[in-house]
């Protein structure tokens, strides 16, 4: 087996980057793996289990007492997505060790889902404001109205050219 | 010769200017910034489809309640009403095999060969059983529906045809054909949505099997570190990412 700590940082740029970031020149022998710090990291990733599962537990047992009993719909769907956002920050942060990386590299795998908060609104209201206008617009396409108008309409004036 | 190493590559890293080339001011090896640019795109392309169901479902009047749609599970009788049930272990499976995803990334640290060929395999099981479930998931709603996609197009389908999809609450004989539409948009996005996360499951089962058998050769071994399976970790993570927002999005809310 070639013994990777003889690599030079310059060498490993140009070549191997990944021996260079992956920690295997600085630290991590097997010999390490009962040591403390790997210990403390495998009981970390077992305590995020345990909540991803007590936050699923609960989502599900709302879910259910929403079904049969029945819970305001707002309050509910508040409920249903912090837990949600829960559960995707520790999955990110310990899974995917977002949070072990550098500052500056969170913020960039970050930033770019702020974009989500406009895209949500926008078209949330884009429906909701579709639905308002077939609901309230007598000439719009909508059950009631269909029903009033003569099932054959005459023919429709051809559209203005386009300008 | 460690030791010299060491103190070479902290000397590198410790340069004042960050950018000035050399190394990554990250701190992170190209192609793992390339696996988080990748699932960043990824990410909004999943977010693209759930938010279109979003505005379908907010254009809609009436909209299928998921707790009437998915109310089955294998081995009780058809007409169960057991809603969450299936779901909930579908969705533990996925979570369950992200823990011995990292757990496999864990061991990759430390270069434990053994751990991260056991807890790789455990990832594939669960990844498998996830498929599994789909699939009976799928197949269940398809034969009771009379199809996948398209299903509900046909504008003549009587409402006693999709009225069991509803909450007994939601005036839909108000609405006959709005929720006929409504269902057809509830499964047509339901399929779409679970098919295109059912397929990153399926190529991220591909790919943890070909990390499995590097890991199983030695490769990893020779090559020094296992950083390959923290990337392949990354997608796993993502894929359940993705269900926890699929799951909330068409089961919960």
């Amino acid at each position: 087996m070639q013994n990777p700590h003889t690599d030079t940082a310059e060498t490993l740029y140009e070549g191997d980057q990944s021996k260079l970031y992956s920690g295997v020149l600085a630290h991590h022998d097997l010999s390490e793996l009962k040591g403390e710090a790997s210990r403390k990291q495998v009981s970390r990733i077992w305590k995020i289990t345990l909540l991803l599962a007590i936050v699923t537990i609960l989502e599900v047992s709302l879910g259910l007492y929403g079904h049969y009993q029945g819970v305001h719909v707002g309050v509910r769907n508040f409920f249903f997505i912090i837990m949600t956002i829960i559960k995707a920050f520790y999955i990110v942060k310990v899974f995917m060790h977002l949070g072990d990386e550098f500052k500056n590299f969170v913020t960039l795998v970050l930033i770019p889902l702020v974009l989500f908060v406009w895209f949500i609104i926008a078209f949330l209201a884009d429906g909701a404001h579709w639905l308002h206008m077939n609901q309230t617009d007598p000439t719009r396409f909508d059950n009631k109205t269909e029903q009033a108008v003569p099932a054959k309409s005459p023919a429709k004036t051809p559209a203005p050219a386009l300008q | 010769m460690a030791q010299a190493t060491a103190v070479n590559l902290s000397e590198t890293t410790a340069q004042p200017k960050a950018w000035a080339g050399g190394r990554s001011p990250f701190n992170v090896s190209y192609g793992k910034i390339m696996m988080w640019f990748f699932l960043l795109s990824d990410a909004f392309t999943f977010g693209a489809f759930l938010i279109s169901y979003g505005t379908k479902r907010y254009f809609s009047a009436v909209w299928p309640d998921p707790n009437h749609v998915f109310h089955s599970a294998p081995f009780f009788p058809a007409d169960a009403q057991l809603p969450l049930l299936f779901v909930s272990l579908m969705t533990f499976i996925l979570i369950l095999s992200s823990v011995t995803m990292v757990l496999a990334v864990h061991a990759g640290h430390y270069g434990d060969r053994k751990g991260v060929v056991k807890w790789l395999l455990w990832t594939i099981v669960g990844g498998i059983a996830f498929l599994g479930c789909q699939a009976w998931e799928w197949t269940h709603l398809a034969l009771s529906n009379g199809g996948l996609m398209g299903a509900f197009d046909d504008p003549a389908t009587p409402l006693s045809k999709i009225e069991h999809f509803f909450a007994p609450a939601s005036n839909i004989a108000a609405y006959p054909r709005e929720a006929l539409e409504a269902t057809g948009n509830f499964f047509n996005f339901f399929f779409g949505i679970t098919g295109f996360h059912g397929f990153h499951v399926s190529v991220g089962v591909i790919l943890l099997i070909m990390v499995f058998l590097n890991a199983v050769n030695g490769t990893y071994e020779r090559r020094g570190h296992y950083e390959m399976v923290e990337k392949i970790g990354l997608y796993w993570h993502f894929v359940d990412l993705v269900w926890v927002f699929v799951f909330t999005c068409f089961y919960l809310l």
